[in-house]
């Protein structure tokens, strides 16, 4: 037993906390069985399809969670991860010669290519800091769309693929709810981890981290990959239940987007935050398209500069977890803010005189 | 009092860097040997910490060469020249805020030949053993848990002690490890480095302004001055030596 996992689990009410989330997990197991009842009008096949979709949002933050939060890697480009395992998964099951993939072996397949492109990619766009990162990650993310869009023969171009029809919405509640607790136990894992504990003295100081051994390129790859690779599933299953893709439905901006206001909103660089933020996100949004028809992204924007003024550390922040960050501290080296980490500037490039004292590293929390 | 006979622990060969136009460190050969104490001081940018972060390849090394323990780290990744043996502490104090003092050590500890595999478990319960003896020889036990973002910069600048000291290393580069802290903490933290380097053998290359720190701790002394070596010697030979003197009092 040791102090990472007691971090992990706080032990403040942590036997309450216990109680309440395996009654969650039962719940949510034993929902669609509610489709038998007679006369129930909340469980739906309609409902249970707006449950999957929140599974692969949750699948979708925590992934992008692990660089952006854990790593501290801000990607603004994570879709592309899962437009890969989507089209992976596409390709694989309706190719014209040769024999078409069975869904469980393509939605892997499309992973893999995935977690390669991740690989790939990483190591030019990983040297990157801050928004410089995000931003190339958003070009790569923009010009694997046109890539798609004009390699026509494998891809169908903009007409796109139909993937063999197959409608069993509890099928899919099973697979995604699965996929769900998986990946939340892993990202868990993960942050009890050696490995999630170095990730984490990269976000917070790089250089110091890669002087005290750790091999930073190498752990920023990996992270990446494993990322990369779960959002590849995500795209596979989300492909086979929506049964058509083209570049327009796959690779949409507000994809990425959203899984960085969800984590942010729940609490960047903490396991429950991707959770706690896609869940509340996803039915508030219902409840805001139904509410501002007209308005529902512009409450949606406001929403999101809300969280970024005044509860930087999210939900889970609030609550008391300190061990997560926040935008302002990922990009305070380039915003100007005190409150960031890493005690010292980077390696100096520029000339000496040194600075002198331990400037920069006052104070914790604005 | 200079060791002799033995093969030099770390050993640069006119080591140059420039920024620009301007020579930060220029020419300079140094020799530490085993179980050695050596000080490096000089007037602020004289380029003591531009050769650190050369040493431990935070910068790259635009001339010259660096052996450490007979293996040449002029090219080497910084964390392959932890892996070697090699720790420092920074002047600007490095520690990862968001983690606690004991997360902080345990992620500091020695890498070398760690599979990243074998990193997907917790930290061993040695590993964790050895963190909590350091935090208590660092009398930081009543901040164990609490995240390193909170400890005053004395702390900090414990705690770095204690992450350099966590991968158990041959070599330990100190910039400035007694500024910002009391002055009967800087007795201990000296006590405890005399201790490592008669018990352990460890060795010190010391950066520090506290010219009787040097004095009770180092057996020879560099001194640079614009980036060159001014002079080397014991400390009571580096304090007489005029041209010492007028670089650090001026004209």
């Amino acid at each position: 037993m040791t102090v990472l996992a007691d971090v992990a689990a706080r032990p403040r009410g942590s036997t309450g906390r216990k109680i309440g989330l395996g009654l969650l997990l039962v719940f949510l197991v034993v929902l669609p069985l509610g489709t038998n009842i007679e006369g129930q009008t909340w469980v739906t096949n309609a409902r249970l399809f707006q449950f999957t979709q929140m599974f692969m949002l949750i699948t979708l933050a925590s992934n992008w969670n692990l660089t952006g939060g854990f790593t501290g890697y801000v990607d603004f480009g994570h879709a592309v991860f899962f437009g890969l395992g989507a089209y992976g998964t596409g390709i694989l099951m309706t190719q014209q010669h040769g024999i078409q993939w069975p869904f469980w072996a393509a939605v892997l397949g499309g992973a893999v290519v995935a977690a390669i492109f991740a690989v790939l990619v990483g190591f030019p766009t990983l040297r990157l800091k801050g928004p410089y990162f995000s931003i190339a990650m958003l070009g790569t993310f923009v010009a694997m769309r046109e890539i798609i869009r004009v390699t026509k023969p494998v891809t169908g171009g903009g007409v796109g693929l139909t993937l063999p029809p197959y409608l069993n919405r509890a099928l899919f509640y099973y697979l995604t709810f699965g996929l769900a607790v998986l990946v939340v136990s892993v990202m868990w894992w993960i942050r009890r981890s050696e490995f999630g504990s170095s990730l984490i003295a990269i976000r917070e100081d790089e250089v110091g981290a890669e002087m005290r051994g750790i091999d930073t390129t190498l752990h920023k790859i990996t992270a990446f990959a494993i990322a990369g690779f779960l959002s590849g599933i995500v795209g596979g299953m989300w492909a086979y239940q929506n049964t058509f893709i083209d570049p327009d439905v796959v690779f949409i901006e507000s994809r990425t987007v959203e899984l960085v206001m969800m984590t942010m909103l729940g609490g960047l660089g903490t396991v429950a935050g991707p959770v706690v933020g896609a869940a509340t996100i996803y039915w508030l949004r219902d409840v805001v398209w139904a509410a501002f028809f007209d308005w529902h992204l512009i409450v949606e924007g406001a929403l999101l500069i809300g969280i970024v003024l005044f509860v930087p550390t999210g939900i889970v922040g609030m609550l008391g977890d300190r061990s997560g960050t926040s935008l302002q501290r990922l990009w305070g080296r380039w915003l100007g803010s005190r409150d960031r980490p890493g005690a010292g500037p980077d390696p100096p490039r520029a000339a000496p005189p040194q600075p002198q004292g331990p400037q920069g590293d006052a104070g914790d929390e604005p | 009092m200079t060791a002799i006979a033995t093969e030099p622990l770390l050993e640069g060969r006119s080591v140059t860097k420039r920024f620009g136009g301007l020579i930060a460190v220029n020419d300079v050969d140094f020799v530490v040997y085993p179980r050695e104490i050596v000080g490096l001081i000089g007037p602020n940018g004289s380029g003591k910490t531009t050769l650190f972060d050369c040493l431990s390849r935070v910068q790259p090394i635009d001339g010259g060469r660096v052996f450490f323990k007979g293996v040449e780290i002029t090219r080497l990744k910084p964390h392959r020249v932890a892996h070697l043996g090699m720790a420092r502490t920074f002047q600007v104090i490095r520690v990862y805020r968001k983690l606690t003092v004991l997360e902080n050590l345990l992620v500091s500890r020695q890498w070398r030949g760690e599979s990243l595999w074998n990193q997907l478990r917790p930290s061993h319960p040695d590993t964790e053993g050895q963190a909590r003896r350091l935090i208590e020889f660092l009398t930081l036990e009543h901040l164990t848990d609490s995240p390193a973002g909170t400890l005053s910069g004395g702390q900090r600048r414990l705690l770095e002690l204690g992450m350099a000291l966590m991968p158990d290393p041959d070599l330990i580069l100190l910039d400035e490890a007694a500024s910002g802290v009391n002055p009967t903490l800087v007795e201990t933290i000296k006590d405890r480095i005399r201790a490592l380097n008669t018990e352990q053998g460890k060795a010190f290359l010391v950066v520090e302004h506290d010219m009787r720190f040097i004095a009770d701790m180092c057996s020879r002394v560099y001194v640079l001055n614009y980036g060159e070596k001014l002079a080397e010697g014991t400390p009571q030979e580096v304090m007489a030596n005029e041209a010492v003197i007028e670089a650090y009092f001026g004209a």
